[in-house]
């Protein structure tokens, strides 16, 4: 903030002014979050802006690490961040809806129930909509969410309901344990960059995961059997920017950073139908297996069902125990996704 | 002497809570052994892991393991510098260096803790936690150890910026002499 | 306030404070803190100083770092090492350049079990130092040998370096651990050469000083001949020596427990060895814990200093800044390895080798990309020049592990570590540009798993 180049903190003035934005993320610049969504709509927006926005990067946690964006963005360390809430769940307990098990869905009807979710005005408790509940600290542009999550294993395949009792798992989310914990599966919890050592020795048997982003950790090279057509959720993201800060730009800004988001939403979500397309050519061709989950046996089917529809329940009652409209919750996030294409079991429905 | 004597006296007391620390981190250090082992032979023998042991580990053992001894280790003198060209100096420069660095390193400890505890206040206020196993475990409450460490390095400090105000020789502990220290520690009990 | 300029009065700054003598932690935080307030004034403070100490310490995979040592606090106190290297010291009788050589290779098999350089140099400049000072060896010497030794953790599997890297450009960590076999195996060997070069110096240069430590160094012969240690002892040593090794390697390739894991697994082992060879009582807890509680706090007190002055580098864009000089060359790919080789050399010779690599590989990687350099290739380059980085002056983390625990000076360890950092540097490095497949070869023949 001392003269020489113009610093985001005394960008926001006058009109035609060069803005210079630091914008951050602890993944990986070739993370489909970043090569495929943010960095998109940022070149979007200088485009937009002739050049007036410019955005000063940070990728793979040099300057902010997973999952600490959301603070960073809130103390001003940087103007934009890729955000992961569910990672939060202590602040942001709302935010791991999208990790319900459903009975199928792809990114793209994920992506668009996502943006639905958090442009919504339904209002959920108070009279405040999930945004207003969650992030309101926050300027959110919505991105698309992650692939469907799988359960991918080293080779344990799973032939009767008795092969998934004790089967163990690494679990991303609480709402993955919750899942564990309602068909018996064992919860293992491992840094992600140990997975493929200790799955390749034989620790545990696999992961629940989205194919699309195997390649972080190589197991393309790894999973031997993944269940397809059965859908463990879908990871979410945003770009998020300090709302105080947003308001600040100058209206051709604020603009532009919407058309943006408008313009790239779909893309972004593609990006992941694409990888995910690869990625199972790169498995097929070492062996990997894909089961569609209606090609296994009934009971493991039954198993599976019951442990969806009791996960969603699960979830809701953890969030009202703790004062949260939880009901309301997944009773909009599941319409959303229904009216978008995906489809959740019977129960749930009747929720 | 009188005035060095309260010195070492209160030294002598600021040694037993610095020695408190390195327990507590030493007595954390062999559990996370037990800890990870027990896990490893659970994870075999019976296929189930500690559930959320890893981030317990994380979270809660490993700062555990390093804040609450770190005055300790800091007074030890075992932190390394360059020594090449500082014994090359007369003891008076020597001594004009020390009071300087001193000064620069109390200057940066002292935002050190400011910031910490701002961000321990502020965890508290949010009631930070992390995930482990589908439960939210409380966080905040340990990073109230990072400026409670920083500030025990910040008064070593400024004990051995009055000893060497004080005393002849220029030196980057607070040495004393261990049957002196015992004499005082007696002294102190009486 | 320009950050050329910036970056300018900091590095200035970083040379006085640490010839002044201030504690390396110390220059690495007051650089990094005025650095960031020069930049972007008091506002920026909270949010890097409030939280980074604790993210820093807050990592499953640095329990390594304790553990490691506790592992070979343990053992050290068990006398088992002592044991060894009474039988190390039998088998080079008479050729004490001997010794030096087996230190290294230990210091390598130690690197096959450990991820940390840090930790193993610590252990080894217990161990070994004495042992090496006794059979004539200079304290500097020493000092090398045992930082050089406990560096090799850093390239040779499991290292968090090649982990980090992994992590960082999504390469498969596995397939990073088998490229690295070799190129590790290489400075192992180029660190040896040079070892044997300085030793022949060392007793060439001053002859009289040599025959005088020649002259303690037969006394301590004569004396430890004296000394017999009785053969039962020596067979419960070996057994345990040889089941500890076994224990480490069969579990982390067996699949029993991750590398990480190891470093309880070890821990738990070495405790036991103590009490079969008698030597477990309050004392051997009092002084195994309190040494590595000192050493896990030194070490993570430099790693959160790097941290805030990573943070510093990182905003000043003093590493995209040194890139861009490079664009004119990059039709000339060896050329560009070589700049980018020179300015990682540089940069980890200031900078603890985890913060450069987050900090370059943002930069670094397009340019690779676009050279169509092999990803896996250059993670494992790196991390040959970051082991190296580690007994290069002023941060060389090994040789502040030696130092600390062996009381020789730091500058002196660093005067003959800079040796066997340039040597291998240039022979290692050189060697896997003009040979790839060091590096490619293996990875390729096992399919790139792990
Ligand atoms: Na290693
Ligand atoms: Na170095």
């Amino acid at each position: 903030a001392c003269g020489g180049e113009t610093s985001s903190e005394d960008a926001a003035s006058a009109d035609g002014e060069k803005i210079t934005l630091r914008a951050a993320t602890g993944l990986s610049p070739q993370h489909a979050w970043w090569e495929g969504g943010m960095e998109p709509w940022m070149d979007r927006v200088t485009e937009l802006t002739d050049g007036q926005v410019e955005f000063e990067t940070f990728t793979s946690g040099e300057l902010v690490a997973v999952p600490d964006e959301a603070e960073a963005v809130e103390n001003g360390t940087v103007d934009v961040a890729l955000i992961l809430p569910i990672y939060q769940p202590d602040q942001f307990p709302m935010a791991e809806v999208t990790m319900l098990p459903l009975s199928h869905s792809d990114t793209m009807i994920a992506s668009n129930a996502w943006k639905a979710l958090l442009e919504s005005d339904v209002e959920l408790q108070d009279g405040k909509t999930f945004s207003e509940l969650q992030f309101d600290q926050f300027k959110v542009f919505p991105i698309s969410t992650t692939q469907e999550y799988s359960i991918s294993t080293t080779g344990k395949e799973f032939a009767s309901a008795g092969d998934v009792k004790g089967t163990s798992l690494r679990t991303p989310s609480r709402i993955h344990e919750m899942y564990s914990k309602q068909t018996g599966l064992n919860s293992i919890t491992m840094p992600a960059v140990e997975m493929y050592d200790a799955m390749s020795r034989g620790a545990f048997d696999g992961s629940f995961y989205s194919i699309a982003d195997w390649t972080g950790y190589g197991f393309q090279d790894l999973f031997k059997y993944t269940v397809t057509g059965i859908n463990f959720g879908h990871f979410n993201a945003f770009i998020g920017m300090d709302e105080a800060k947003f308001d600040s730009l100058p209206e051709n800004v604020q603009e532009a950073m919407e058309q943006a988001t408008d313009e790239y939403f779909e893309d972004s979500a593609q990006i992941w139908m694409d990888r995910s397309e690869e990625v199972i050519a790169m498995n097929e061709e070492q062996g990997g297996q894909f089961v569609d989950f209606a090609t296994l046996p009934q009971d493991v089917q039954d198993h599976f069902n019951e442990g969806i529809e009791n996960t969603w329940g699960d979830y809701a009652k953890l969030l009202e125990d703790n004062g949260l409209p939880g009901t309301e919750l997944v009773k909009l996030w599941r319409d959303l996704m229904i009216e978008q294409g995906g489809e959740v079991p019977q129960k749930v429905k009747e929720m | 002497m009188n005035g060095m004597t309260t010195f070492y006296k209160l030294y002598g007391y600021f040694g037993v809570l610095k020695k408190i620390g390195l327990v507590i981190s030493a007595v954390v250090a062999l559990i996370m052994m037990f800890f990870i082992t027990y896990d490893v032979v659970m994870r075999n023998v019976f296929s189930s892991s500690i559930r959320g042991g890893f981030e317990i580990i994380q979270n809660y053992m490993m700062p555990l393991v390093v804040f609450p001894g770190l005055a300790y280790v800091y007074a030890s003198g075992v932190l390394p510098k360059m020594e090449l060209l500082f014994a090359k100096f007369s003891p008076a420069v020597k001594r004009i260096l020390i009071l300087f660095l001193i000064a620069i390193e109390v200057f940066i400890l002292v935002l050190v803790v400011q910031f910490s505890w701002t961000y321990a206040m502020d965890g508290m206020e949010r009631n930070t936690s992390f995930p482990a196993a589908g439960t939210l475990y409380q966080l905040w409450p340990v990073f109230f150890t990072i400026p409670a460490a920083f500030a025990l390095i910040v008064i070593e400090n400024i004990f051995l910026f009055i000893k060497n105000l004080i005393e002849k020789d220029p030196t980057f502990v607070v040495e004393y002499n261990p049957s002196e220290e015992e004499q005082i520690i007696n002294q102190a009990v009486k | 306030m320009d950050s050329y300029l910036v970056v300018g009065i900091i590095i200035f700054m970083m040379i006085m404070f640490l010839l002044m003598g201030m504690y390396i932690h110390s220059v690495l935080l007051a650089s990094g803190i005025i650095g960031l307030i020069l930049l972007e004034g008091f506002s920026i403070l909270p949010g890097l100083l409030g939280n980074e100490p604790f993210n820093r310490v807050a990592s499953y995979t640095l329990t390594t770092i304790p553990l490691f040592v506790l592992m070979a606090q343990f053992i050290l106190h068990s006398g088992l090492v002592q044991d060894i290297f009474y039988i190390v010291h039998k088998i080079s009788r008479g050729r004490r350049s001997l010794l030096g050589t087996l230190t290294l290779i230990i210091g390598g098999m130690l690197g096959a079990v450990s991820g940390s350089g840090t930790a193993t140099a610590a252990s080894l400049g217990q161990v070994a130092v004495p042992e090496l000072r006794k059979h004539g060896y200079s304290g500097p010497l020493a000092g090398a040998i045992a930082s050089a030794g406990g560096s090799l953790s850093g390239i040779i599997p499991p290292s968090i370096i090649l982990i980090l890297y992994g992590v960082a450009t999504e390469t498969p960590v596995g397939a990073l651990f088998i490229g690295a076999f070799i190129p590790g195996v290489l400075v192992m060997v180029t660190f040896i050469i040079a070892m044997l070069f300085y030793y022949r110096r060392e007793t060439k240069r001053s002859p009289a000083a040599a025959e005088a430590q020649a002259e303690i160094a037969a006394a301590a012969e004569a004396e430890a001949a004296e000394e017999k240690v009785p053969v039962t002892r020596l067979a419960v040593s070996v057994i345990m020596g040889f089941l500890i090794v076994a224990t480490i390697f069969g579990g982390i390739y067996s699949g029993i427990f991750t590398p990480t894991e190891a470093g309880a697994i070890g821990s738990v082992v070495g405790l036991l060895t103590a009490l079969l060879l008698g030597k477990v009582n309050l004392n051997f807890f009092k002084a195994s814990l309190t040494e590595t509680i000192k050493l896990t706090g030194m070490v993570m007190l430099i790693m959160i200093g790097a941290q805030i002055f990573g943070r510093f580098v990182s905003l000043s864009l003093l590493p995209r800044k040194l890139i861009s000089l490079l664009e004119p060359v990059m039709d000339s790919p060896a050329l560009v390895l070589l700049l980018i080789s020179a300015i990682l050399f540089v940069m980890f010779m200031f900078i603890e080798g985890a913060a450069v690599i987050l900090m370059t590989i943002p930069v670094f990687l397009p340019i690779i990309t676009a050279l169509q350099v092999d990803v896996l290739w250059f993670g494992v380059f790196i991390s040959v020049i970051c082991t190296i980085g580690l007994i290069t002056p002023p941060v060389g983390l090994s040789v502040y592990a030696v130092s600390g625990v062996t009381g020789i000076s730091s500058g002196s360890i660093f005067k003959v570590g800079m040796g066997f950092a340039v040597f291998s540097m240039i022979v290692v490095c050189g060697l896997m540009i003009a040979f790839p497949e060091l590096a490619t070869w293996l990875p390729s023949v096992s399919g790139g798993k792990g």
